[in-house]
């Protein structure tokens, strides 16, 4: 097989090939960034518990219009936005951590959508049909995905500065400015459409998964942040380009098959980065005169 | 203590707790402008809550706080270290450029000479060549001196620091005594909680002794003496759950 | 004494001699889908009440039961399910309400085709349904098997109600007819198809037994159905496969992920159908409010988008 039938080819020829590789891009330009950010706060888990939150969203949005994709998408949203905004206020304002206070939300969250959806269809399994495949990429969704990726890359830009200061010393921000809630908020803000419009366009595996993943892998890399964000968003689009690929010369599941490779980046990250595992236990070279 | 400077700042009957336990109970003291006072007292005397009141992170539950006419925004505040994420890749100079966000703002880049400044900031604290360091590979007394370049940059007229010293090696502490004073000979209002009395005698002009109520204030020869001192040993350091409502402030 | 109550028995027994004849209180039956609920309608007319646990529009695969459901089924007298792995769930909800009757298999009899993979039709949700060893339950699709349905379904009613045997013999006698005409309106319209283009894709394989009975040909978007997650490979080698033989019509069914099928449509030039119904009745306001309907619904769905002339590329 020559390097055109195994890289190119099956891009040039398909176009549900080429939809699902633009879509890698704008998960990895947008979601990945904010998935760095999750990372360093300490708040991974939450695209788990974030894919139950919507579920009373998309609930209220099948009743009023069916199984309609939009109005589910756009329900969830807006559950989602609750159920971190209610958080961040609990966090904020109680002795309760994030983690705990976005678990109580999300739960509650959770309860209500199922409740809701029993009133009537109740035997749909709504967030099966609104969690999207790589593969299955609409017009709609790629527009989706490109706007909320474009919207985060401006967002995460604009708020850089409050929003790392938030993360590494919230008392000195709240000393010297009045953007503190700003700067949460609003990153909670990404964080939900990041994560409803991946869920959307491509699942939840892929869309928590290139969050975390790509910037677990790079945090063991990079000593400044703007170098993690960097290496973050390269591996993410890797991952992205040569799970496609894998999957269509070795025929396996597409989405699996990225966050895998996200996998392999991970696990060669922990051997072989200074942050890994094996750092300092393999014997050096010559250490530095200082 | 001056009489002729007017007070900067004002504690009028201050009550400041948590859940209606006061920590600091009925505090009337006035500190003048360039003051370089010392909170002292045993531990759970109040010393922290006062700074936090000070710098705005706790309201009074009884009383005010007269601030000066520049408000919060003239005040620096430097917590004692447990909130910072050590780990978060974020270099020493960029950390310490912080200090200047009263002139950036959220969003402006920093020009030649606000680098310059951030880069005396680190010299002035013995840090220079550390810029590009992550913050969690500083020790602890090199990410105190960080935090007092930080403070630097800040120019705050008043100055408020909690446990600047706790578990510092000597030599830093000495540094860093030195450019507080330095500090209190450019006229800024200085308040810092220590523990040390030997340091207080020494080096603080003025002294706040708290028991969770006003001790004694003044100039430190006054204060430090072996009545006070033993008087605010005995002001109990519990919280009594089961304490009467207290009516002080209608007589007051 | 005793005369009157002799008489009070003569009395009895008499009114019950008449009231045989109509019954006062209908018969209970709770039948599992809604497709089964329709033919137990058609046979026990107004002698029966039925209860149908999964109802229209709704999908078996993903049923919960509700504690009101399991006090339904023990109030009934009798229960209908389809058995072949479909709804085995229905037994376990019955014992569990009470009911001590007889649970009906309806599709006792019919000559089944096995499942064309190991999996299960298409579903990916985390529930209660097997397939017995793999066979395909969907039998009621070949409007021979529904008469078989019928049939089993008119025995079951008789022994639960000997005085209405007669009533539902002749229902069922329609009934047969019925589908005995449907039956071969099916067969005509899909003969008068030429060859290559009796062939369709459609994400839900539950029309086996329609394939098999009618002669159409049932592409299932090969390694694409939705219980395992599309390969790049597979969708390709679909597309491929939809081009070169140019299958004409690709069907969306109504509790399937459309999205995927639609960009398989796009990239293949085929058109697009209506929506199938396979596992449920729709509202009786919808398309296929029973199963006659429901049967021909899904015919001219059919037809129409294999007789429509295919874009050009």
């Amino acid at each position: 097989m020559s390097l055109y039938e195994l890289l190119l080819a099956p891009f040039a020829d398909f176009g549900f090939m080429r939809r699902a590789l633009v879509g890698c891009l704008a998960l990895a330009l947008g979601a990945t960034p904010v998935g760095v950010f999750l990372l360093l706060r300490r708040m991974s888990l939450m695209g788990d518990a974030m894919s139950h939150a919507i579920l009373p969203g998309a609930a209220l949005g099948y009743l009023a219009f069916g199984l309609s994709l939009g109005a589910m998408t756009i329900g969830g949203i807006i559950a989602g936005l609750v159920v971190v905004f209610a958080a961040g206020i609990v966090t904020r304002a109680s002795i309760l951590k994030e983690d705990a206070s976005l678990a109580a939300f999300y739960l509650l969250s959770l309860a209500a959508g199922v409740m809701i959806v029993s009133l009537r269809g109740r035997n749909l399994d709504l967030l099966h049909v609104l969690f999207g495949s790589v593969l299955a990429l609409d017009d709609a969704s790629l527009i989706l995905i490109s706007a909320i990726s474009s919207v985060t890359v401006l967002g995460l830009a604009l708020l850089f500065r409050p929003l790392v200061l938030e993360c590494f010393d919230p008392s000195f921000l709240r000393a010297v400015s009045r953007l503190s809630p700003v700067a949460h908020y609003g990153f909670l803000m990404l964080v939900v459409l990041n994560l409803v419009s991946g869920f959307h366009a491509l699942g939840t595996l892929m869309a928590v998964g290139i969050m975390i993943l790509p910037s677990a892998a790079a945090r063991l890399w990079a000593r400044s942040l703007p170098a993690t964000l960097l290496v973050a968003v390269l591996i993410a689009f890797g991952s992205g380009l040569i799970g496609l690929l894998v999957s269509f010369h070795i025929d396996v599941p597409a989405g699996p098959a990225i966050v895998l490779m996200c996998g392999v980046a991970y696990f060669a990250s922990l051997l072989a980065a200074p942050g890994g595992v094996l750092a300092g236990r393999l014997p050096v070279r010559r250490h530095l005169e200082s | 203590m001056q009489p002729d400077l007017p007070p900067l700042l004002r504690f009028d009957n201050l009550t400041l707790g948590y859940e209606r336990h006061p920590a600091i109970h009925h505090l009337s003291a006035a500190i003048p402008a360039g003051a370089l006072v010392a909170v002292i007292g045993p531990n759970g005397a109040g010393k922290s809550t006062l700074l936090k009141g000070v710098a705005g992170e706790l309201r009074p539950i009884g009383g005010h706080i007269h601030l000066p006419e520049f408000g919060r925004k003239g005040i620096a505040y430097m917590p004692q270290r447990s909130e910072m994420d050590h780990s978060f890749p974020v270099s020493v100079f960029d950390m310490v450029a912080m200090g200047l966000w009263h002139e950036l703002g959220p969003f402006s880049g920093l020009s030649r000479a606000q680098r310059d400044r951030v880069g005396h900031a680190l010299e002035a604290v013995s840090l220079a060549g550390f810029e590009r360091r992550p913050i969690g590979s500083l020790s602890g007394g090199q990410l105190q001196r960080a935090r007092f370049a930080r403070l630097i940059l800040q120019d705050a007229p008043v100055i408020l620091l909690d446990e600047p010293f706790a578990a510092i090696d000597t030599r830093t502490v000495d540094d860093l005594m030195h450019l507080m004073l330095h500090w209190h000979g450019e006229g800024r209002t200085i308040l810092t909680v220590v523990h040390d009395y030997n340091q207080v005698r020494q080096h603080f002009p003025t002294s706040l002794l708290l028991a969770r109520e006003l001790v004694a204030f003044g100039p430190t020869a006054a204060v430090l003496t072996d009545a006070h001192l033993a008087r605010a040993r005995h002001l109990s350091e519990a919280f009594d759950d089961n304490a009467p409502e207290c009516h002080v402030e209608e007589a007051a | 004494m005793r005369f009157s109550s002799r008489l009070l028995l003569a009395t009895l027994a008499t009114l019950s001699l008449i009231s045989g004849t109509v019954r006062a209180e209908p018969l209970m039956v709770t039948a599992s889908f809604s497709i089964l609920g329709d033919f137990v309608r058609q046979v026990g007319g107004e002698r029966v009440q039925v209860e149908v646990l999964v109802g229209a529009d709704q999908d078996a695969h993903a049923f919960q039961p509700r504690p009101s459901d399991s006090k339904r089924i023990g109030a009934a007298q009798l229960v209908v399910a389809n058995g072949l792995g479909f709804d085995d769930w229905v037994e376990r909800l019955a014992r569990s309400g009470g009911y001590k009757g007889i649970v009906l298999k309806a599709s006792r009899g019919v000559s089944t085709i096995k499942m064309a993979d190991d999996h299960d039709h298409g579903h990916n949700h985390k529930h209660d349904h097997k397939h017995g060893g793999g066979i395909d339950p969907h039998a009621w699709q070949d409007a021979g098997n529904a008469q078989r349905y019928v049939g089993n379904i008119a025995e079951a009613l008789i022994q639960a109600d000997p005085a209405g045997s007669a009533y539902y013999r002749a229902n069922a006698e329609r009934y047969i007819g019925e589908l005995k005409r449907l039956d071969s309106e099916i067969r005509l319209a899909i003969d008068s198809l030429p060859a290559e283009r009796r062939k369709v894709v459609s994400s839900h394989d539950a029309f086996a037994y329609f394939a098999k009975a009618y002669g159409l040909q049932f592409l299932s978007p090969v390694g694409v159905s939705n219980n395992a997650e599309p390969t790049a490979q597979g969708v390709a080698r679909l597309i491929r496969q939809l081009r070169a033989e140019k299958v004409p019509a690709v069907f969306i069914e109504n509790v399937a992920d459309p999205r995927l099928i639609e960009r398989i449509q796009a990239e293949s030039g085929a058109s697009v159908g209506g929506t199938l119904y396979s596992d449920a009745l729709s509202a009786a306001s919808g398309p296929a409010p029973d199963y006659l309907t429901m049967m021909r619904h899904n015919l001219a769905s059919l037809m129409t988008a294999l007789t429509a002339v295919p874009p050009s590329r």
